[in-house]
């Protein structure tokens, strides 16, 4: 039977490692910052996963629109898909998805490769050359993640619109100018704040659980396998629950604007 | 010198090393005998300050160990070289880029510098043309090799040591990592420890041995001492090694 006490101290042990690993990793990107690394980082996070962060952004933007549109036409109401797209992309989806999408490849990606480092002694080995594994390994990561995530999330949210453009001209027979002037009323300040604040977010929970899981993994093959499928859990659980925290935060902020 | 002071390890209920001394004198190998899982590892991860013991003191040059914190720990390690059991060496480097970390890391070196003393180590190694390999490209005693090499990076490094370096060898190679590991003692003035269960390779590097049972120390001595020991674990273990 599991015991309360041990299992609470166990969560709160958890969190404070978490806690010391990030706030060391923000330390060294402030007083150690190594720009070679980082933006190595950015090319194998960002850039390696624009195809799969585009394709799952264009297929959500594409049925948006279908499924609005659906919803839509018997108010007579399709006039509005653009602005209907554009601000559930920009808001939420284009975000969402981007960064669950890169938690199965990025959270896992790196979660495995530390796993294995720390399974081959290649974490200890860093360490007995006088080489902090937060340092090197973790903080650009890091940075990297909170600045990649952004940027392909903005990219995303295009494709998604024009996507859902498709559907709106050839499905929902709403022109082209019609879908447009909708999407740009949709460009307000929360709503691009919105789509921003999120990623910028979720790129650091991506990251920073990968981290985590793949320093502390032990037991070899097997321990790697535990440790990435519950980084990629976790990973998607508090991006879904950060989503709806800044949702709620930014709502606070600006009223119910849109 | 290395000095371990009555030092105790435990996880838990489960004591790893029991108020252990032992004092290795500068320029001398340590070869630390015994069984799997008697806690011979957990004194080099003592002595390289990745475990704090529970109890006593760990002396390297007269500077106690235990009681560094995390980032005098890290610039103390700079003057330490460690061979790891399958050499640990960075998968995702060339054999020259795994070489070539330390000098990265802690030196301001132009690269043509880097690239010279890294030649220079692995000319030492006998390793020089494998350069631009992967360490997957590599055999067992090669990895060994430019793990040794990776150590000895470090311009003055004071202490090197070994943890199981010869494991997995066929006995010509394990031979050749042990003369390798004498030549860099000789060479570099090191004081070093070796954790082995090979009493070959043992007798082949080591100037003192010592014996670790049921965490803890049985025996510690020269090899003359060593093999006069009357303690039952010892003879039986020198008797079949032999």
């Amino acid at each position: 039977m599991i015991d309360p006490i041990e299992l609470a101290l166990g969560i709160l042990g958890t969190i404070q490692s978490f806690t010391l690993m990030v706030a060391r990793a923000f330390r060294y990107l402030v007083v150690h910052f190594r720009f070679r690394e980082s933006l190595l980082e950015m090319d194998r996070l960002g850039v390696g996963s624009i195809p799969i962060v585009f394709l799952a952004n264009l297929f959500a933007g594409l049925d948006m629109a279908l499924q609005f549109s659906v919803v839509m036409a018997p108010y007579g109401a399709t006039n509005l898909l653009g602005k209907v797209v554009a601000t559930s992309v920009i808001r939420d989806m284009g975000p969402v998805l981007a960064s669950l999408v890169m938690s199965a490849r990025v959270t896992a990606g790196i979660t495995s490769e530390l796993g294995m480092m720390s399974t081959t002694q290649q974490i200890e080995a860093l360490m007995v050359m006088g080489v902090d594994p937060v340092d090197r390994l973790v903080a650009p990561k890091i940075l990297a993640g909170m600045i990649m995530l952004p940027v392909l999330s903005v990219v995303g949210d295009f494709l998604g619109v024009v996507a859902g453009l498709a559907v709106a001209m050839f499905g929902a027979h709403v022109p082209a100018p019609l879908y447009w002037s909708g999407v740009r009323t949709a460009l307000t300040a929360p709503n691009l704040v919105n789509g921003i604040a999120k990623p910028f977010v979720f790129g650091f929970i991506l990251v920073s659980i990968g981290c985590f899981y793949g320093l502390r993994t032990t037991g070899g093959a097997q321990g790697v396998g535990r440790s990435t499928t519950k980084a990629v859990v976790y990973a998607a659980i508090w991006i879904l629950v950060a989503n709806f925290l800044i949702s709620k935060l930014l709502i606070d902020i600006w009223g119910w604007k849109l | 010198m290395i000095r371990l002071e009555n030092v105790t390890v435990s996880y838990g209920s489960r004591v790893i090393l029991d108020a252990i001394d032992l004092e290795i004198p500068t320029g001398k190998t340590m070869v630390i005998l015994g069984e799997s899982g008697s806690g011979k590892t957990t004194i080099l991860k003592c002595v390289l300050g990745t475990l704090h013991p529970v109890s006593g003191r760990v002396l390297a040059n007269g500077q106690d160990i235990s009681r560094l914190s995390d980032e005098e720990l890290l610039r103390f390690r700079q003057r330490m070289g460690m061979v790891f059991q399958e050499g640990a060496l960075f998968d995702s480097l060339t054999v020259g880029e795994n070489v070539a970390f330390w000098l990265w890391e802690h030196t301001q070196l132009s690269d043509a510098e880097v690239e010279t003393r890294v030649r220079t180590l692995l000319r030492f190694v006998g390793l020089e043309s494998s350069i631009d390999s992967k360490p997957s490209d590599l055999s067992g005693g090669m990895r060994r090799r430019v793990a040794i090499a990776r150590a000895m990076a470090a311009e003055d490094p004071a202490f090197m040591l070994y943890d199981e370096p010869t494991t997995g060898l066929d006995p010509f190679t394990s031979k050749s990592i042990c003369d390798l590991m004498r030549r860099v003692q000789r060479e570099f003035t090191t004081t070093n420890i070796v954790v082995t269960h090979d009493l070959t390779d043992a007798y082949r590097v080591g100037d003192l041995f010592t014996f670790i049972k049921d965490a803890k120390v049985i025996a510690t001595g020269s090899r003359q001492e060593i093999e006069r020991s009357t303690d039952p674990f010892i003879k039986t273990f020198l008797s079949l090694e032999s």
